[in-house]
């Protein structure tokens, strides 16, 4: 597999007449998006003079609409970015994977990891699926909702999960659930007190002591089975995990369930969008798709997922 | 209510959770040991095979094979303590372990299909034993320290509970690890 700076040395050599036609269509989609949003801004600042009484509900329209002309704009260049430049990036590292920019992994994925609680709502984009050294895999940006109802019956949404999700074959055999997550409670109430809530958290199954302090300051584990959670987490797992971890320096959520591992990462936003206010040649912007495209991908290799224990042969 | 009566109470409520707590601990480590004991077994069971199939080719290590039979035998006597058994898989162990560096020196051995899956099968269970063994460790760790923690060390006394054997990692393993980093 290409490293990550093969991969940002394809980024602009290969890429870069795509890049340099993409740069130019961002720069009028900018001044395009710039000039619509002032003469937007003044047309809704003049009706809402008219309808000075009803002020939330004009600004409530006046952001709804706004985001859906914003939308509208974008949408084309943001096809023809992902499509020559998130594909071909993807097909650097490895052919064989088949790319969408619209489908996201299947909710029933999401819920069966068992990592957060069922969402109401659920949308995503960028979904990969392949085979990477004989493994399957599968990700995609994901952005899971649970709705909130208030007093009065109005609706409001709040993220359960956004970011990255990955799903994998692992590389042995089991049979229960193990969840790892990050270690929240301890940090934040210590020692004594988070140890006592991890160890009473109702929603989970049996909390798992794991014998790698740095593992264990960092994240948390549940399982349905003492013994093969640490089947599953070996020594060096433990080590793959906290490596990945810093790597990807965002939480992570793993949990390893009918024979998949499956990983979150919480970015928080929308992964392998095009940047409209910067530039698409900036070092730092490429640098952010390779890097993310090659955490994804990599985890076949990093956490040594095509080498099968024998009884999986 | 009076104050004399409710301090009492949660006297009584505080010794209840103490007990209930310190028998749960106990009860874990002997659950645990229970499943470090079948997969234990598992290895047992596969030495004869194992035996049976590297003898005719290993001559030289004729003490080696004897040894692992013999330990196998032992393992397999009833009513053996706890201790003895964590003192009979580290002898396993490292007695396995000098038999699959052996191996490598017989190359008909080393390609023989049946050695191969015999190898295979013990790879995977020794994972598992180091899986269960570290369960243990961490089960009988919880259960020392409840022991001899205050203020669960005074009620362990009085329930006559004593510290627990953890299991030690063999020479032998140490010196692997380079080989089993390779398949975890």
């Amino acid at each position: 597999m290409k490293s990550v700076s093969e991969l940002t040395d394809f980024y602009y050599k290969n890429l870069f007449p795509t890049l340099q036609k993409l740069e130019d269509d961002r720069r009028r989609l900018k001044q395009k998006i710039i000039f619509i949003a002032v003469i937007y801004t003044i047309i809704s600042a003049i009706l809402a003079s008219f309808f000075i009484n009803n002020l939330d509900i004009i600004i409530f329209i006046y952001i709804a609409l706004g985001v859906i002309i914003y939308k509208f704009l974008v949408h084309d260049y943001t096809h023809e970015f992902k499509m020559s430049i998130i594909k071909p990036l993807i097909h650097a590292i490895d052919k064989t994977l088949l790319y969408s920019s619209k489908t996201h992994i299947s909710e029933y994925i999401f819920n069966r990891s068992n990592l957060f609680s069922e969402p109401d709502r659920m949308s995503g984009n960028d979904y990969v699926k392949g085979n990477v050294e004989d493994i399957n895999i599968q990700f995609s940006d994901i952005h899971a909702e649970k709705r909130n109802r208030n007093s009065k019956g109005k609706d409001s949404w709040s993220t359960i999960f956004k970011g990255l999700f990955i799903v994998a074959e692992f590389n042995k055999h089991f049979a229960g659930e193990t969840v790892v997550l990050p270690d929240s409670a301890q940090s934040t109430f210590g020692d004594l007190i988070g140890n006592w809530l991890q160890s009473n958290n109702m929603a989970r199954d049996e909390l798992v002591k794991m014998d790698n302090p740095e593992f264990e300051k960092e994240f948390v584990v549940y399982s349905t089975n003492q013994i093969e959670a640490r089947y599953i987490l070996s020594h060096s797992l433990m080590k793959k995990l906290l490596v990945f971890k810093h790597k990807s320096k965002h939480p992570l959520h793993v949990s390893f369930i009918g024979s998949n591992i499956h990983m979150a990462v919480e970015y928080n936003k929308d992964l392998f969008e095009p940047a409209i206010f910067s530039s698409l040649l900036d070092y730092k912007v490429a640098m952010e798709y390779v890097k993310t495209l090659h955490l994804a991908i990599s985890i076949v290799q990093e956490l040594k997922l095509n080498q099968k224990l024998w009884s999986k042969r | 209510m009076s104050t004399s009566l409710i301090v009492l109470i949660l006297i009584v409520i505080v010794l209840v959770l103490m007990y209930n707590s310190l028998v749960a601990k106990k009860n874990q480590v002997e659950n645990i040991f229970a499943s470090v004991d079948t997969v234990l077994k598992k290895r047992y069971d596969l030495i004869p095979n194992l035996v049976a199939s590297v003898s005719k080719y290993m001559e030289h290590e004729k003490s080696l094979l004897q040894e692992v039979t013999k330990l196998r035998a032992e393992a397999n006597k009833p009513n053996i303590s706890d201790e003895h058994k964590i003192a009979l898989d580290a002898k396993v162990s490292s007695a396995l372990g000098s038999i699959m560096i052996a191996v490598e020196n017989y190359p008909e051995l080393k390609a023989n299909e049946n050695v191969m899956h015999l190898q295979h099968t013990l790879h995977e269970i020794e994972e598992q034993i180091s899986a269960a063994r570290r369960a243990y460790n961490q089960s009988v760790t919880d259960y020392n320290n409840a022991i001899e923690m205050v203020p669960t060390n005074f009620m362990a006394s009085a329930m006559n509970y004593k510290r627990k054997q953890v299991f030690e990692i063999v020479e032998s393993e140490r010196k692997n690890v380079d080989v089993k980093e390779l398949f975890n």
